[in-house]
């Protein structure tokens, strides 16, 4: 099994680029701020280390998880090719898992050296905020790589194990489990409420240190309506589906038929867009309020730490979320060549198809857009209480708007741009593969 | 009588350079129904695929009912074609993800053509009470007939069937090939049907043989034991050719 593991890997290697450039670029963050640790213990270094290195860990083992098990479940169809040809669950399952080791692996291996330049830069960053000894050398051991490869490792083979027991577990492949998903959900959505109101309580008057926990709720909060996803969607898609289907006709109509019945699909897509909304948002006007507040005021002198920490942070989240949302994206559109061929073959022309993918993009970025903004909220309302005494950010919404549109247009350009290629040549040859 | 297919030297070589069709000529007269029969690999699909506008010949002409369906482009041969043709596949080719009713109305409602009510062509195919099922749900022979009703539903001139009934036991085969031969001979249309089977070849008007890329004769009002005969002729032809 573990032999046809690595014969996948080899022979349909397009199957795991999503799963590799997110445990890729996931080793690399987690490498540079863990590099921090290895070569020094003053404080700023290690505040740095463990601040972005949390919210980087939260975010990366999401990130692996997601894809991955996305990746797995849009093989369901190989599982049960070789489930018909004897193999047994516990050989799947190994199957499975040794595949998501050697990809954990591989692109920790290959997140080495940009994790090492990764973590210089921060370095420099500190050294020139003078907050670390210009003296300091740069040190890449055992604590980056530590890190690195065991949070990639330990993601990658948990999210595989526990959704090669949904694939592969029973004949008949009954691949969901939205109870345990919506008990995630709610814990994670319970965290972030916890750590707002720690924000809007506890933390209220104790300056920018509440930074910590309102950033913390927001992620949370993201994560938790991400697994909100499928749910959100239909929502949405009630509301908005009968405008689609009206101004879309049959390609509307196709839209909405679809995220009825690929729901589940199209969360995938939804997720990254929420994570990105929502840690974007978040961020950005936490510390536009916290500009606002300390003007004028003493500060603590690691303030100043914060603040160019937070922005080299959520400028590395937002783009590690970015690209996660791309590649998510691409892998999606391009696993449904088949489905599109099918359209064609029943005379669909490329426009028609074209059209209601751009009408799924619609309803997927308006779920995502909406799911982030919330997650915003969680970080913002209670930081805005703590910080300046109230709830709603005096603060122009042109960086919301500037958010939004980026999120918009990446999905748009992802889905639409994957499509176009997926629609090149004749169907006929699409439905032999 | 006037032809509802004609395709004039017809040659398709994939990309991989496999010459598939080497030069075929046919007319496929209205109302008729026609086997097309060949060892494995000889070019039926492509034959199909090429005349039926699904594929794009290397070189040739393709008429249905008179007009040149090889000189248009992609999305205008895909328009012409979802009016005019109808195409059946030995898998089905069914979207997972409608209803039997919404797949049967797919082609209509691309077209922007009014809906009809697919009630009575459904019922007719013992389907009446599947209408809201998904495909998963249906068994292979049900799965062709939904998929044959979804071919019907334009009204096309010709439906082009590969293999319909590959995947079939005897009993749903036969409903098939019955329903094609009553598409043909109560409804007037025309019906080009590519199969391995003599005896599904026996319910054709006639049947036509390939070899190779190239049209290795015909047969009017064939019966299995003749198609069969012929076959393993041909196989001989072909064996001969190859050593
Ligand atoms: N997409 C393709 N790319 C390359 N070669 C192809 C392709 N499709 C078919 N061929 C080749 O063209 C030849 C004819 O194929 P075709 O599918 O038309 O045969 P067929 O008569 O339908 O065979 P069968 O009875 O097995 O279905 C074969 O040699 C086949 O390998
Ligand atoms: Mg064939």
């Amino acid at each position: 099994m573990i032999a046809i593991a690595l014969r996948n890997l080899k022979h349909r290697p397009g199957g795991f680029i999503a799963t590799f450039v997110s445990a890729f670029l996931g080793a690399a963050l987690l490498m540079a701020f863990a590099s921090l640790m290895d070569t020094g213990d003053s404080e700023s270094l290690t505040t740095t280390a463990t601040v972005g290195g949390g919210w980087c860990l939260v975010i990366v083992a999401f990130a692996v998880t997601s894809t991955l098990s996305l990746s797995v479940r849009q093989r369901a169809d190989q599982v049960a090719l070789l489930r018909s040809a004897g193999a047994t669950g516990p050989q799947l399952r190994r199957m499975i898992v040794g595949e998501a080791a050697a990809i954990a692996v591989l692109a920790s291996a290959a997140a080495v050296p940009v994790g090492w330049v990764l973590g210089r830069v921060l370095l420099s960053l500190l050294k020139d905020t003078g907050q670390v000894d210009a003296g300091v050398g740069y040190q890449f051991g055992a604590i980056a790589l530590g890190t690195g490869f065991g949070v990639t490792l330990l993601g990658a083979v948990a999210a595989a194990w526990a959704t090669a027991r949904r694939t592969a577990g029973n004949a008949g492949g009954k691949p969901e489990r939205p109870r345990l998903r919506r008990i995630g959900a709610v814990l994670f959505l319970l965290a972030g409420a916890n750590c707002s109101i720690l924000t809007a309580t506890v933390m209220d008057g104790k300056g920018v240190d509440a930074m910590q926990t309102a950033g913390q709720a927001g992620i949370w909060a993201a994560i938790g309506l991400a697994l909100l996803a499928p749910e959100l969607l239909r929502m949405v898609t009630a509301v908005v589906g009968p405008v689609v289907r009206a101004l879309g006709g049959v390609a509307g109509e196709l839209a909405v038929t679809g995220v009825h019945s690929r729901s589940r699909q199209l969360a995938g897509a939804v997720m990254p867009v929420v994570l990105f909304t929502g840690v974007a948002t978040g961020t950005v006007y936490m510390q536009g309020i916290e500009d606002r507040a300390a003007e004028g005021q003493i500060q603590p002198e690691y303030a100043q730490d914060i603040q160019t920490l937070n922005y080299v942070v959520v400028g590395m989240i937002a783009l590690f979320v970015a690209v996660m949302l791309v590649n998510t994206l691409i892998a999606a559109t391009a696993r449904r060549r088949r489905e599109f061929a099918q359209h064609r073959l029943a005379g669909a022309t490329r426009g028609q198809l074209l059209a209601m993918v751009s009408l799924e993009v619609v309803l997927v970025a308006i779920t995502g857009v909406l799911g982030g903004s919330v997650a915003a909220l969680f970080t913002i309302v209670p930081f805005g209480s703590a910080r300046a005494g109230h709830l709603w950010p005096d603060a122009s919404p042109w960086q919301y708007a500037v958010i939004v549109t980026l999120a918009v247009l990446l999905t748009a350009a992802a889905t639409v741009q994957t499509t176009r290629r997926t629609l090149r040549g004749p169907a006929t040859a699409a439905i032999r593969a | 009588m006037n032809d509802a297919v004609r395709v004039e030297s017809l040659y398709k070589t994939y990309d991989n350079g496999v010459t598939a069709l080497d030069g075929v000529s046919a007319a496929f007269a209205s109302g008729t129904f026609t086997a097309v029969m060949g060892p494995s690999g000889s070019g039926k699909s492509t034959l199909l695929q090429c005349a039926a506008g699904l594929d794009e010949p290397t070189a040739g002409r393709v008429f249905i009912g008179g007009t040149e369906l090889t000189a248009t482009k992609d999305t205008a041969r895909t328009k012409f074609r979802r009016g005019r043709v109808g195409f059946v596949f030995q898998d089905y080719n069914l979207l997972p993800s409608l209803t039997v009713e919404q797949n049967v109305l797919l082609p209509l409602r691309l077209a922007g053509k009014r809906r009809k009510d697919p009630k009575a062509i459904l019922g007719r195919l013992g389907l009446g009470d599947r209408t809201h099922e998904l495909p998963e749900r249906l068994s292979g022979g049900q799965r062709q007939r939904v998929a044959v009703a979804r071919a019907l539903v334009t009204e096309p001139a010709v439906i082009f069937a590969d293999e319909p009934t590959g995947a079939l036991d005897m009993r749903s085969a036969r409903e098939v090939l019955t329903l094609l031969r009553a598409v043909v001979h109560e409804f007037g249309r025309t019906v080009v049907m590519v199969t391995h089977d003599p005896v599904a070849a026996a319910h054709a008007d006639s049947v036509l043989f390939l070899a190779d890329g190239r049209l290795a004769g015909s047969l009017a009002r064939p019966t299995a034991e003749a198609v069969a005969e012929r076959l393993a002729h041909l196989g001989d032809l072909t064996t001969r050719i190859a050593a």
